[in-house]
């Protein structure tokens, strides 16, 4: 077994994608039901969804920056060109929205959603577009991971790493 | 008790409509500085990376736009609703757009 630095970071990166955009469901399934009880769970949750969308985008930046650019050449000499050129464009920049979303939910989630309808509909709001771009950013990851695969299968010269 | 017309707090309805602002001051950086190699080349002699960068730039004005726009209640007129569907269709048309961007370009 060979497990590098490269493969830790790139699993810690989509693993607390996964955890935000959860943290975010958790969100608007109590901010659904929000009373006086919960109120304090939501915020804890809005900054669990916080957390973890910092820590994606350290892990992720610092992979993108110090790794991608051996996956990004394969990716382009193989089959499958646009999962750099559409997927990986599009989703580097796109990861952006549910960064400055889970910043904006602990400050949406600190009003009193039980009392205050606007309020909650706000962090309803929030809380599920960041569950649909998170999903649409994992989405995009498995294509660029496929994009890697079909290259290698594909026995891209140079593609050792 | 659930008041159907009541206001955001001053610093929610600042950092929405900053959110809202950010998301799409993203975006159009994104498709500028791609087509703008220039920008480009300057980002990435700013902080290692033009991406970073960018993080960079997107949380400063995020974080530098909400607290003038909570302190200054702004935000504060705008009915609920409006903002609420002003950060949707921002959302919307952020992630469409990038999507389009990299599909034509």
């Amino acid at each position: 077994m060979n497990i590098t630095s490269s493969d830790v970071i790139l699993l810690a990166h989509s693993t607390f994608g996964v955890f935000g955009t959860l943290a975010a469901v958790w969100v608007f399934v109590e901010a659904l039901n929000a009373r006086t009880e919960n109120a304090g769970r939501i915020r804890v949750a809005a900054w669990i969804a916080a957390l973890c969308m910092i820590a994606t985008w350290i892990f992720g930046g610092y992979w993108y920056v110090h790794f991608y650019p051996a996956d990004r050449a394969m990716i382009l000499k193989g089959p499958w060109p646009f999962a750099h050129t559409l997927f990986m464009e599009t989703k580097e920049h796109l990861f952006f929205i549910p960064l400055i979303l889970s910043f904006y939910l602990p400050i949406a989630a600190a009003d009193k959603l039980y009392e205050n309808a606007n309020a909650r509909k706000m962090v309803l709001c929030v809380a599920m577009l960041i569950v649909l771009s998170g999903l649409a950013i994992e989405g995009a990851g498995a294509v660029i991971n496929h994009g890697v695969k079909v290259a290698l299968l594909h026995g891209i010269p140079g593609s050792g790493r | 008790m659930n008041i159907e017309n009541a206001k955001l707090g001053h610093a929610s309805a600042g950092f929405a409509m900053a959110g809202a602002i950010t998301i799409l001051f993203s975006t159009v950086l994104a498709c500028v500085k791609d087509a703008y190699k220039p920008l480009n080349s300057f980002m990435n002699s700013v902080a290692w990376h033009n991406w970073i960068t960018h993080g960079f730039v997107d949380v400063i004005v995020f974080g530098g736009l909400g607290m003038i726009l909570s302190r200054s209640q702004w935000a504060d007129r705008i009915a609920p609703r409006r903002l609420i569907s002003f950060l949707v269709a921002a959302v919307i048309v952020a992630g469409v757009g990038l999507f389009v961007w990299y599909a034509a370009y």
